[in-house]
């Protein structure tokens, strides 16, 4: 996907002669470093996605030296607070803008329109604007494979989802998640619950041990920035596994793996680009093939046979020979999700607003 | 009991005007002292933070008109909670209130969002009000009828008005192009209040704010029903004496409090937000209480501590990007300075007595 991107960007600069347009900015930003501002409605902390996007600065940090300045600004809540603080990164010269969160979109939009000097990179949205490219990671990619773990491990037949919000990114993984679990236990059900919150670590234990009272043996911790739901897991002596960044440390017997998010081939392209001149807003969306998701830590009690079988299946992804949306997919309600024989494309993913069967909980309407 | 005392306070005769002036300023210079030496600590430039924080603000227009922009809902709210204090009708919730004002004013919007016309803001705004209001009169009528606590009442009711907004926005108002996420369609252009300043996010809604300061004004120092408020507050059993029913004054504290934070609410969403979403409150709310009693319960007072309060938090968030401090040194700042200015008000109402000095009957509270 990255290539693909990056191939249309030089096509783009070049058919539209903007490197030459440029060439003035160019000059300026020799003179005086690059400023890349971060912000995230989190706190950065030690793990979580905060922390992940912050990592992915570090190798521009570190290839860059003196000729960027990255800012960080961390929980910052969204609305118009988050507009204003985006606003004043921007007035204070800041020329990439990674906007950390869904709910900065509106904000970060009109940034872009008002500034076309600036690039701004905006988590998990849907818009894109010749400046604004829309990022967000294949995570499903990774949940499938943990799926195939989790069944092999589970018990009880039951797994457990804490999850933020019910928007498409979230439901994908879960949806993939319980995709992966059924090549191994057909009959696996997948328990859900909507914190809606992207930072409540008592609301998310509270329902990590809801979960699990209700015989959930694996619990997939959606989108949490905080081990709570992983260190619940481990006390009650039950496997799970996170988004984003390892959280091992805080569960080591019963963690079962991370789908880890390295970002910095996306922001180190984003940045290149944009000092290039080259810029140009589309829908990034990333995945294992472009080095962005990655599934690390896997626990060593999964059984060796399944562990063969991830793996294999995780070559197919990488490949991009299989993904884990090929029907026949039926939807939660018993309806058609994807024809047999058939794959969903990127674009309906990233819309995608229906459970598959198995999913027993049903979606927030 | 030991031999070591402590100083105690005791209440002056009378606060010195010159003290009572005095106490803001010193306050400042000493939260600014401390924090300053917080920053040095930390490996910060404190002139750069400084410079973030007191004089960026001023500094440009475009900064100027955030921090009014921020004065709006302080000080809309805090007027009307201010009658209520000094009725002594506790009105905590005005979060909540404010909350209820934003939802009754998207009604118009996320119900007609083809609808044009100049009527809509206007209306928008009014509805919010009454909303908040009607969100107040819950507290109104329990404490006037079963004498519930007015603090506790308005205080849970603002948890529920949270839960009620997010029902709604994971629900019936969930904009169906928004991927499921939280938040309501964004409104029609003339759903917005107009803005006042061409190229900047302050809008007409500052200006309505100050006129209500100044009816606030008339009201509470002109008029016999807001002369009946104070007393009611000042002394309660003469107000009684004097056939000023409390019950009145509970009604009319809880449902002008709630008027103005419904009406912010409402400005919210028609102005710098523009659609209704989760965090359409910073804490508003409860920022307003402190902004209230920092103005002394007076109309003019709270004017300038609203925008001191709209100072703080500007300038706050400019140290976070300019200076590079963390938010939790500027939540220090804040905390210091409205820490110090407490301690000052209490020396401008009380004076130390050392042990020494102090007579063997007015000892008992030395421990």
């Amino acid at each position: 996907m990255t290539n693909i991107t990056r191939r249309t960007l030089m096509k783009a600069a070049a058919a539209t002669g903007l490197a030459g347009a440029l060439g003035g900015r160019m000059a300026f930003a020799a003179d005086e470093p690059l400023g890349i501002a971060l912000v995230v409605p989190s706190p950065i902390g030690d793990v979580g996605w905060g922390h992940a996007l912050a990592a992915g600065l570090e190798p521009i940090k570190a290839a860059y030296g003196d000729k960027v300045k990255v800012t960080i600004l961390e929980n910052i809540a969204e609305g118009p607070d988050a507009d204003r603080i985006m606003n004043k990164t921007v007035a204070d010269g800041n020329k990439v803008l990674i906007a950390g969160s869904f709910g900065y979109q509106n904000g970060a939009l009109q940034i872009a329109r008002r500034d076309p000097s600036v690039t701004v990179l905006h988590a998990s949205g849907f818009q894109v604007a010749p400046n604004f490219s829309p990022f967000a990671a294949k995570y499903f990619q990774g949940t499938y494979l943990l799926g195939m773990a989790a069944a092999a491990l589970s018990k009880t037949g039951k797994l457990g989802s804490v999850s933020a919000f019910a928007i498409p990114e979230l439901i994908t993984s879960i949806n993939a998640f319980t995709l992966g679990a059924q090549t191994v236990n057909p009959n696996i059900e997948v328990s859900v619950v909507w914190v809606n919150s992207w930072f409540d670590p008592a609301k998310e234990q509270e329902a990590a041990k809801a979960l699990i009272a209700q015989q959930c043996d694996v619990i997939f911790s959606n989108a949490q920035d905080t081990p709570s739901v992983i260190s619940a897991c481990e006390e009650a002596g039950v496997y799970a596994f996170n988004l984003n960044s390892s959280m091992k440390k805080y569960a080591e017997k019963t963690y079962l793996g991370c789908v880890s998010t390295d970002w910095s081939p996306f922001f180190k392209a984003s940045v290149d680009a944009h000092l290039a001149g080259s810029f140009k807003g589309a829908n990034a969306f990333l995945g294992v093939a472009d080095k962005v998701v990655e599934v690390v830590d896997w626990n060593p009690a999964i059984p060796a046979e399944t562990m063969t079988k991830i793996k294999e299946a995780e070559a197919k992804i990488a490949d991009g020979s299989f993904s884990p949306f090929t029907g026949p997919i039926a939807k939660a309600d018993g309806s058609e999700g994807v024809a047999a024989g058939a794959t969903l494309a990127d674009a309906d993913i990233i819309a995608m607003d229906w459970h598959v069967k198995g999913v027993a909980t049903p979606l927030p309407k | 009991m030991s031999s070591f005392a402590l100083p105690t306070l005791v209440r002056r005769q009378r606060a010195s005007l010159k003290a009572t002036l005095i106490a803001p300023p010193a306050a400042l210079a000493v939260a600014i002292v401390l924090n300053l030496i917080l920053y040095v600590i930390m490996g910060r430039d404190p002139l750069a933070v400084l410079h973030a924080m007191i004089l960026e603000p001023f500094l440009s227009w475009a900064s100027f008109s955030e921090v009014l922009l921020k004065t709006g809902p302080l000080l809309l709210i805090a007027q009307g909670l201010a009658i209520g204090f000094r009725a002594k009708v506790f009105n905590i919730g005005a979060e909540g209130q404010f909350i209820l004002g934003a939802i009754f004013a998207s009604a118009i919007p996320v119900w007609f969002p083809q609808a044009t016309g100049g009527w809509i803001w206007p209306v928008m705004l009014l509805l919010g009000a009454i909303g908040g209001a009607l969100w107040a009169s819950i507290t109104a009528f329990w404490r006037v009828r079963l004498n519930a606590n007015e603090i506790l009442v308005s205080l849970m009711l603002s948890l529920v008005a949270a839960q009620f907004l997010y029902y709604l926005l994971l629900g019936p108002w969930k904009d169906p192009a928004g991927f499921n996420f939280p938040q309501s369609v964004m409104f029609q252009y003339d759903a917005m209040v107009p803005t006042l300043i061409a190229g900047t996010r302050l809008n007409v809604s500052i200006l309505i704010a100050l006129a209500l300061s100044i009816v606030a004004w008339v009201f509470m120092e002109k008029s016999f029903m807001g002369y009946k408020l104070q007393v009611g507050g000042l002394a309660p059993r003469a107000a009684g004496y004097a056939g000023f029913k409390e019950s009145r004054a509970i009604w009319l504290s809880l449902l002008i409090g709630g008027f103005a934070a419904g009406l912010a609410g409402a400005a919210e969403v028609a102005g710098p937000l523009g659609q209704l979403q989760r965090s359409i409150s910073t804490g508003y709310g409860y920022a307003a209480i402190i902004v209230a009693y920092l103005g002394a319960l007076h109309p003019i007072g709270i004017i300038i501590s609203s925008v001191v309060m709209a100072v703080i938090y500007i300038g706050g968030d400019n140290a976070m990007v300019s200076a590079n401090l963390p938010i939790a040194a500027v939540r220090v700042f804040q905390g210091s300075l409205l820490l110090a200015y407490l301690i000052a008000v209490a020396f401008v109402r009380y004076r130390l007595e050392w042990p020494h000095k102090a007579r063997p009957a007015t000892t008992g509270s030395t421990t």
